[in-house]
C-alpha cells in the first residue's frame, strides 16, 4: 500500500492548493505586480545620497540597538537555560524555566518593541530592551537543548571527582556546548540587526523611523539610500561573522 | 577462599545483583574482595555487562540488592565529594572535556576540594596546578600542557585522563577498557606509567580489559564476567591467581 509517491502527491497537492487559495495564480494580479515594480524601480534611481548624514546617524542607532540588545539577551539566556537543561535541575525546575522561555518566545520583536515604548517611552532604549527580549526567548530554549545533549559520560566523569553543580556547568555544560553558543550568538546578532531595522515603525528608534517616512511620502529615490545602507551593514555583519566562526569555531572541526 | 589476610580490604562487594529493568539481570550475585595494592583486571566479551560492574563498584550504579563497601564503607552513606576522595572513575571513552587544555582537565581532579567561588572564576590554588603539572610530567605529556584536548591523540587523550585521576588522588581507580584503542606498544608504555603512579601514590586499580596480553601484564589477577557472574580469569591454559570469589559470605 504505502507507495513512494504517496507523500510527494499529496505534498504537491496542498501546497498548490494553498497558493490558490492565496492568489496565486491570479496571473492579471501578479503582471500588474510586474509593471508596478518596473516603475518602482524606476522611481528609486538615482538614489539621493543626500539624506546620507541623517540616515547614517539612524543606521549608527540601529546597529547600538542590536549589539546591545543581543548582548543583554545573552547573558540573560545563559542562566535561563541552565535551570531549564532537566538533566541538571529536577523537572519542576526546568519545566518552568522552559516555560518562561517559551512565554517570551510566543511574543514577536515587534510587539516586544511596542510593549516597551509604551514602558519606557519613544527610542532607542525601548527598541534595545525588545530585541534582548526576544533574544533571551530564542536563545534560553536554544542553549537549553544544547546543554541537554552534553555527553553524559563526560558529566558522570567529571561528576565523580566530586565536583558541584556549578563546577559541572562552569567546566563541562559550557565548554562542551561553546562552539555552537557563540554560533547561535552571532546568528541571533545578524537577525537582530535585520530586525531593528524596522523596529523603529512602532517608535522604538533607529532606521525604520526614517524608513517609514520615505514610504509614507512617496520619496522612493530616498528610500533607496536607506535601503542600500542596510544592505552595506547586513553584508558587513556577514562578513564579521564569517571572520569570527574561521576564527573560533572551524579549528573545533579539524579533530 | 579469602586471601586478603590480615592487609584491608580496599573493595569489598557482597552479594551484589544489578538490574536496569526488573529482573532483566545484568549482575547476579557477585561477590568479591580486592585487597589494597592488588590490581585487578576484568575480563570478558562486550555487552557482557563489565562497564555496568565498574559503575556499580565505582559507586556510580546503586546495586538492586547486595553492597559495595569502600574501604569499609559502604558506597551508598557516602555524601560524593567523601566518594571521590576514595574512587576515582575513567568510562571507556575518558570524559575529557574536549574545547578545554590538557592542564584544565588535569585540574578537574582538584574540584572535590575547592569552593565554587574561585573555582568557578578558573582560579585554582598555585599548589594545585604545580600537582596537576607534575601529573602530566608523570604520564609523559608534560609538553602538551595548553593543547587543547581535542588536538591530542588517543594514547595523550588516556595520559591526561589518567592525570586527571591521580590529581584526584583517590585511594582506589575504576578504568573502562582502558588503553584498549592504542596500539600494543604505546598501551604497554602507559600502563607501565600507570603501575609506577599506583605505586608511587598506594592506589588500587580495577580495569576492565579485552587483550590478554595486557591483562597479563598490568593485572596483579583476572576474573572473567560470564552471564552476568564472575569466575576466575584464563590467559591461554593457564589459570591466574585469582582474587576470593565467594558465593556466600
Amino acid at each position: 500500500m504505502r507507495s513512494p509517491f504517496v507523500l510527494p502527491v499529496i505534498t504537491t497537492f496542498f501546497l498548490l492548493a494553498v497558493l490558490a487559495h492565496l492568489g496565486f495564480f491570479d496571473w492579471a494580479r501578479l503582471s500588474r505586480g510586474f509593471r508596478n515594480l518596473g516603475i518602482l524601480g524606476a522611481d528609486m534611481v538615482p538614489p539621493d545620497l543626500g539624506i546620507l548624514p541623517v540616515a547614517s546617524a539612524a543606521l549608527w542607532e540601529t546597529v547600538e540597538m542590536s549589539f546591545a540588545g543581543t548582548l543583554l539577551g545573552f547573558l540573560a539566556s545563559l542562566p535561563l537555560s541552565i535551570l531549564g537543561t532537566r538533566r541538571l535541575f529536577s523537572t519542576w525546575v526546568s519545566s518552568l524555566a522552559r516555560f518562561i522561555a517559551a512565554g517570551i518566545r510566543t511574543i514577536p520583536v515587534l510587539l516586544w518593541a511596542i510593549v516597551f515604548v509604551i514602558l519606557v517611552g519613544l527610542g532607542p532604549l525601548a527598541g534595545t530592551l525588545g530585541i534582548a527580549a526576544y533574544t533571551v526567548g530564542y536563545l534560553a530554549k536554544i542553549y537549553a537543548d544544547l546543554f541537554e545533549g552534553t555527553d553524559p559520560e563526560i558529566m558522570e566523569a567529571v561528576q565523580s571527582t566530586g565536583a558541584s553543580k556549578l563546577q559541572l556547568v562552569r567546566f563541562v555544560v559550557i565548554p562542551e556546548a561553546a562552539n555552537a553558543v557563540l554560533a547561535q550568538v552571532l546568528f541571533m546578532l545578524e537577525y537582530n540587526i535585520r530586525a531593528s531595522s524596522i523596529l523603529g515603525f512602532v517608535g522604538a528608534g533607529g532606521l525604520g523611523f526614517v524608513i517609514q517616512i520615505y514610504l509614507q511620502s512617496l520619496d522612493y529615490r530616498r528610500l533607496a539610500t536607506v535601503l542600500l545602507l542596510v544592505l552595506v551593514i547586513v553584508l558587513l555583519m556577514d562578513g564579521i561573522s564569517a571572520w569570527l566562526r574561521n576564527r573560533f569555531l572551524l579549528s573545533a572541526h579539524t579533530a | 577462599m579469602t586471601d586478603s589476610g590480615s592487609a584491608p580490604a580496599a573493595l569489598h562487594a557482597e552479594r551484589v545483583w544489578f538490574s536496569f529493568r526488573n529482573h532483566d539481570w545484568v549482575l547476579r550475585d557477585i561477590s568479591l574482595v580486592i585487597p589494597a595494592g592488588k590490581h585487578t583486571v576484568i575480563m570478558g566479551p562486550s555487552g557482557i555487562g563489565k562497564t555496568t560492574l565498574l559503575r556499580v563498584l565505582a559507586g556510580l550504579l546503586k546495586p538492586n540488592q547486595g553492597q559495595v563497601r569502600v574501604f569499609g564503607h559502604p558506597t551508598e552513606e557516602l555524601k560524593p565529594r567523601e566518594l571521590s576522595a576514595l574512587v576515582g572513575y575513567i568510562p571507556q571513552q575518558l570524559g575529557l572535556v574536549r574545547n578545554l587544555c590538557a592542564l584544565e582537565n588535569v585540574l578537574m581532579g582538584a574540584l572535590g576540594r575547592l569552593a565554587d567561588s574561585r573555582a568557578l572564576l578558573g582560579l585554582f590554588p598555585r599548589d594545585e596546578i604545580e600537582k596537576a603539572r607534575a601529573a602530566l610530567e608523570m604520564m609523559g605529556i608534560g609538553h602538551k600542557n595548553s593543547e587543547q584536548v581535542f588536538r591530542l591523540s588517543g594514547g595523550e587523550r588516556q595520559r591526561v585522563a589518567i592525570a586527571r585521576t591521580l590529581l584526584q588522588h583517590p585511594r582506589i581507580v575504576v578504568a573502562d577498557e582502558f588503553a584498549s584503542d592504542l596500539d600494543l606498544a604505546l598501551a604497554s608504555e602507559i600502563l607501565t606509567r600507570i603501575r609506577r603512579a599506583a605505586e608511587q601514590e598506594q592506589i588500587t586499580f580495577i580495569m576492565s580489559m579485552h587483550r590478554m596480553g595486557l591483562a597479563r601484564q598490568f593485572g596483579d589477577a583476572v576474573l572473567a564476567l560470564k552471564n552476568g557472574e564472575l569466575v576466575p580469569g584464563f590467559i591461554g591454559n593457564e589459570i591466574l591467581e585469582t582474587l576470593s570469589i565467594e558465593p556466600s559470605l
